[in-house]
């Protein structure tokens, strides 16, 4: 009797054991399931992405006519679909971008932003998808500069630019370095291509213009500063970070991201 | 703020343009090296001037009790590096605004106190400061504790300052104004436009209560000759606020420019290229030279910042957070030290030569 009652016990217990450990797998499965969706919800509670760009910075984004189109626009959307909801725009001044943003009018700022270490508290970055730091251009065919050794180059730049302050402290250092000045930074690059110049020091932005601008000339470059454009979120929202992240480095490995900045620049 | 660095001997500066003039930032520098750092920079570049505000509510935070010991280290520290100083005065401390009110609101009810920290301050400073601004830019409802403008009561504030400072130091030179370049109509919410707003002082007497006025001017987009426009901001909206204290019969008095220049951040739309911020403002002094006999000063907003702001602002600084020169810092210390000026600032286009 008493042994009865104790094997029917020891198989209650047995059943309650498989029960309990299927109950913790069915919550587990459950959990991750509920994880992948609502992390999205979480992340934007409205159903769509919600991007503050500021219109006015081409070739990154522009506002015609009430079409906004750039680079910016183009990789917003492109996240969006990444993630697997719709993107909405909203066309916002450059200087209340972060207002916007922290003030939950919007999800991410998608507006060629230079990483403000200031943000910190507010603000996390994702990893950059452009660098506009000054590069050091020379024709192709030319030997390859040293930047540590350049005694008697001929350098041309944007007058009163940051090229120029930084030729400045370079120039100090390498007093036989000849210094270009141009009232505009094509004007370097043209001093370059025609053969005027060594080197020209500019913004990597404008050397992609004008690269393409003269798509026959062969042309050389390594970045000298560093300058990236990065997405913006609210540093509390872990979601809309992780899932932004995750969709720029997939365009990054996919070759999206390269094939929308030569679309762009 | 930190003791003041010792054993600093009087320099002198070296400058062919005296009316070269600087805004500083110094009230909220804390430490004394960098508020040393940058008069010496001033003088270097050839300035012998600076414009520094000198907040009410820094000074007496409590009713009746003035701390100096900041104001004073700031008027020293100009002293030993030989550069005159315009003060400019406002910020109200608690005490005397009404709650929920903010720094630029300041009661009818505290004029008189207003005017007496204006008097302790013209008369602890009478060997070292002669200017003295009063307010900044009441034409903005910002600046004026967000209230709707009003020049009568801006009027009323002057000539109670005016009073207690020639009490406290007979060669003061109380300057007005210091009014913000707008173009907005009477009634607007934001503010009215510097010509209305001057004109409104004339109409309600307050030229008997100001020697000089004090102007902002700045280019924005165009260059420093393109001709004024009521309609229109640019460096040369100066000549209507003259005009207007022409037709008053005022033409005695000197105008001081007390915040102008250009700005060079490529993110901001009212911004120049960085070359054309450069030449601007070396045509600018050179135009006021050699038209504006009526021009005391001219002071560039702004010689440094605290800190960059990481935004527009930071395109009107001479010299960034960190003490480094912008281009512009150069020549405009060429300009103000007579040193050969180059026949022109930059190489002609390639494709030209």
């Amino acid at each position: 009797m008493a042994a009865a009652a104790g094997r029917n016990l020891m198989r209650r217990r047995i059943f309650f054991l498989f029960a309990q450990a299927a109950l913790a797998v069915a919550l587990f499965v459950a959990t991750i399931l509920h994880s992948a969706i609502a992390d999205r919800e979480r992340a934007f509670p409205t159903g769509a992405i919600r991007i503050g760009v500021d219109a006015s910075y081409p070739p990154f984004a522009v506002d015609e006519d009430g079409a906004l189109r750039g680079l910016d626009i183009d990789l917003a959307a492109a996240i969006a679909r990444e993630i697997g909801m719709p993107a909405q725009f909203r066309n916002i001044g450059f200087y209340s971008l972060y207002d916007a943003l922290i003030s939950g009018e919007v999800d991410a700022l998608v507006s060629s932003l230079p990483i403000d270490a200031a943000r910190a508290d507010d603000v996390r970055y994702t990893s950059d998808y452009f660098n506009n730091g000054l590069v050091l251009v020379s024709a192709a065919d030319s030997p390859s500069l040293d930047i540590e050794n350049l005694a008697g180059q001929r350098i041309s730049f944007e007058y009163a630019s940051s090229a120029d302050s930084l030729l400045r402290g370079w120039s100090a250092s390498s007093s036989e370095l000849q210094r270009m000045p141009y009232e505009l930074p094509t004007y370097a690059l043209d001093a370059l291509r025609l053969g005027h110049a060594d080197a020209a020091l500019t913004d990597n932005l404008t050397y992609r213009f004008y690269q393409r601008q003269h798509s026959q000339w062969a042309s050389a470059s390594q970045f000298i500063t560093h300058d990236p454009y990065a997405i913006a979120v609210r540093r509390d929202n872990h979601d809309a970070w992780q899932l932004i992240e995750a969709a720029l480095g997939q365009l990054r490995a996919g070759g999206e991201l390269a094939r929308l900045s030569a679309l762009w620049i | 703020m930190q003791q003041e660095p010792l054993g600093l001997s009087q320099q002198f500066v070296q400058t062919q343009k005296p009316q070269v003039c600087v805004h500083t930032l110094l009230e909220n520098e804390v430490e004394a090296t960098k508020i040393l750092r940058s008069l010496e920079m001033t003088r270097e570049l050839g300035a012998g001037t600076i414009v520094q505000f000198f907040p009410w509510a820094y000074v007496e935070w409590q009713a009746g009790q003035y701390d100096w010991k900041r104001t004073d280290s700031i008027v020293r520290l100009a002293r030993l590096q030989g550069l005159h100083i315009i003060a400019r005065l406002g910020l109200v401390p608690g005490w005397a605004r009404n709650p929920g009110t903010t720094l630029t609101n300041l009661p009818d009810a505290a004029f008189a106190d207003f005017a007496e920290y204006a008097a302790a301050f013209a008369a602890r400073y009478a060997a070292d400061i002669q200017r003295i601004i009063i307010w900044n830019e009441p034409n903005l409802s910002a600046e004026w504790g967000f209230q709707p403008v009003d020049p009568a009561r801006y009027a009323r504030l002057l000539a109670v300052s005016y009073a207690r400072i020639k009490q406290a130091n007979p060669a003061a030179v109380v300057l007005a104004g210091a009014l913000a370049p707008t173009l907005e109509k009477p009634g607007s919410r934001v503010g009215l436009n510097e010509l209305d707003y001057v004109a409104a002082l004339y109409q309600l007497g307050a030229q008997e209560h100001f020697d000089a006025l004090a102007v902002h001017t700045y280019g924005f987009r165009a260059a420093p000759e393109v001709p004024p426009h009521p309609d229109q901001l640019n460096f040369r909206r100066v000549e209507l606020l003259r005009q207007v204290m022409v037709n008053n019969g005022d033409s005695h008095k000197p105008i001081t420019i007390t915040e102008t220049g250009w700005n060079d951040h490529a993110r901001w739309l009212h911004a120049v290229r960085p070359s054309q911020r450069a030449a601007y403002t070396l045509r600018a002094f050179q135009y006021a030279e050699a038209n504006w006999d009526w021009l005391a000063t001219m002071c560039i907003w702004a010689l440094r910042y605290p800190a960059d702001l990481r935004g527009y602002p930071d395109g009107y600084t001479l010299i960034n957070a960190e003490f480094l020169p912008k281009p512009v810092y150069f020549e405009l210390q060429a300009y103000a030290r007579g040193w050969a000026a180059q026949e022109s600032l930059w190489l002609r286009p390639p494709g030209e030569t």
